[in-house]
Order: structure tokens, then C-alpha cells, then sequence
């Protein structure tokens, strides 16, 4: 892992990125937007998956997915572009896979939403309390962003490998 | 020395910057983050809504959103004070610092404006006039510069 962070780091377009004075700041900038986006157009779903704020119809909250997915994927391009840079910074850390796995998991997790629960889900009363499932499943989604989000903000501090 | 230097140059600034225990400035500093997450998180919903995104939400279905704006607010308030302590000699004459102040006071004045108009009320159309609605975009903007301005203290200046 530390020779492929080494070869990704001596291509020309990790230091071509890299050179670029501003381009490491004004990322963090929009990763911290981006999350923002994220954690409040998810996190409000999950709040109602999990039975909270009733007389909110999911699907009426689900309109608000565009912005999360939005911040999502500014996370992911800012993210790519962190990793491009400085790749030893991530690839050696414990942390880092630790965050990968969590987004995992608010992946496989949104998946089986959309798979098998979205139907109901977003046919349901607004008042409505919801069913044992979706309470997990919102539940499961809140604490994989939040412990993402640990996980990034902790990686300088947590058994790094430099 | 100034009152600010002084504060910087603490034995609690010491121990808080120089303590190699996880619990110290990363979990303060990870707990600012994790308040913006709520804070912001939660604004740019209420915003989003007044901006006719998500429409359908009833407006006065959102207050429960601000008692997580105000947990989020608190946890900012409190982690923020440490971390200003701990470089107060240097916040204090840094320009970039008082740009996040002063676009968080206006932010949570905005929203203050927005709450009372469109989201206190029950009988409130369910679409804001636009003049809320401006009020709501820059409550979002302004919660956007105060990102970014947070962020970039760390590089404009030491």
C-alpha cells in the first residue's frame, strides 16, 4: 500500500494538483459545505425513519435528497482530490479504511432503502409511525454519517501512519 | 501582554494543545465539527424549505428542527470558546476570525427572521413571500461563508 501511495504521489497529476496552492484549502472548504448538505437532507429522513418528526411525509422529506446526494458527491470529488494529493495520508491510516467502511455501510444501507423499503415507505400516512425496519435502518444511516464524519475529523489525531 | 496573550499563553493552553491524549484538542475540535454538522445541517433545511425545495413539508412541521439547531449551536458555542481560548492572541487581531463571527451572528439573525415569519405561524402560507425567501438564501449564504471562513483561518493566518 505504502509503494502504490509512493507511485500515485510521483504521477504528474498528483503534483500537479498538489502544486496548486489553493486547491488543498478551498477543498476542505467544500468538503465541510458538502457534509453539511449531506448530514442535514439524510439526517432529517432518518429522523422520520426512525418514527421522529411525525406529521413530515417521507416522501415530502425525500425531496430533499437531491441537496444531500449533492453534498455527497462535492464530499466525494473533494475527497478523491485529497487522496490524489496526499495518498500516504489515507492509505496508511486505520482511520481512513475505518471511515471507508462506514460509508460502506450508509451505502449498503441506503441501497436496501431504496430496495425494499422505499415503497412503503413512501406511501405512508404522514402522521404515521414507522415500522421496526425502517427505525433500524434510519438509525443506521444517522450513526454511519456521523461516525464517517468522526473519522475524517479524527484521521490526523487517530494511529495515523506517518 | 494583552489580556487575549495572556489567556493564549495559559497552563490550560499548554496542557490542551501539548497533551498527547486523544481528548484534549482533537475531541474539541472534532465536536466543533460535529456541532456545525447539526447547526448548519439543520439551517440548511429549514432554508432549503423556505426556498421551496421539499415544498410540501407543512412550514410548522420544522420547529422540532430548532431544538437541534440549538444543540448544535450550544456544542459550538462551548468547543468554540475552548479552541478561541487556546489562540486568543491570535484570533483577536485576525481578520478572518471576525468575518466568521460576524457571518454566524448575521446567519442566526436571518433565521431568527425566517422562523418568526414563516415557520412560527400555522396559518403562514405554505409559500414564503420573497421577501423571506431572500432572507432564507442569505441565511444560507451566510452560514456558507462562515464555513469556509472557519476553515481557511487555519491557512490565511498562524
Amino acid at each position: 500500500m505504502a509503494e502504490f501511495a509512493a507511485w500515485v504521489e510521483s504521477t504528474s497529476i498528483s503534483k500537479t494538483l498538489f502544486g496548486i496552492s489553493w486547491l488543498w484549502p478551498a477543498s476542505e472548504s467544500l468538503h465541510f459545505v458538502g457534509l453539511c448538505m449531506l448530514i442535514g437532507g439524510a439526517g432529517l429522513l432518518d429522523l422520520r425513519l426512525m418514527g421522529l418528526f411525525r406529521g413530515l411525509a417521507i416522501r415530502h422529506v425525500k425531496a430533499l435528497m437531491p441537496w444531500a446526494i449533492g453534498g455527497f458527491l462535492i464530499n466525494a470529488v473533494t475527497g478523491a482530490l485529497f487522496l490524489i494529493m496526499q495518498p500516504h495520508l489515507y492509505l496508511s491510516s486505520a482511520v481512513w479504511w475505518a471511515k471507508v467502511a462506514f460509508l460502506g455501510i450508509a451505502g449498503v444501507n441506503a441501497l436496501f432503502f431504496e430496495t425494499r423499503l422505499a415503497v412503503p415507505a413512501l406511501a405512508m400516512h404522514p402522521d404515521a409511525d414507522t415500522t421496526r425496519t425502517m427505525k433500524v435502518i434510519g438509525a443506521v444511516s444517522l450513526f454511519s454519517w456521523f461516525a464517517v464524519l468522526y473519522c475524517g475529523r479524527m484521521l490526523p489525531y487517530l494511529g495515523t501512519g506517518n | 501582554m494583552s489580556f487575549f496573550q495572556r489567556l493564549q499563553n495559559s497552563a490550560f493552553t499548554d496542557w490542551f494543545l501539548g497533551s498527547p491524549s486523544i481528548w484534549a484538542y482533537p475531541t474539541v475540535l472534532t465536536l466543533h465539527t460535529v456541532g456545525m454538522a447539526i447547526l448548519v445541517g439543520a439551517s440548511f433545511v429549514i432554508n432549503l424549505r423556505v426556498l421551496q425545495v421539499s415544498g410540501l413539508i407543512p412550514l410548522h412541521r420544522l420547529r422540532p428542527l430548532y431544538r437541534f439547531i440549538w444543540i448544535g449551536f450550544t456544542i459550538n458555542l462551548v468547543s468554540g470558546l475552548i479552541l478561541f481560548v487556546t489562540e486568543a492572541g491570535a484570533r483577536v487581531v485576525d481578520p478572518v476570525f471576525y468575518v466568521k463571527m460576524a457571518s454566524i451572528v448575521v446567519a442566526l439573525a436571518l433565521g431568527g427572521v425566517v422562523k418568526r415569519r414563516a415557520i412560527d405561524r400555522t396559518d403562514a402560507p405554505q409559500v414564503a413571500t420573497v421577501q423571506t425567501r431572500s432572507l432564507a438564501a442569505a441565511s444560507l449564504v451566510m452560514w456558507t461563508v462562515a464555513i469556509v471562513a472557519g476553515r481557511l483561518m487555519a491557512y490565511l493566518t498562524k
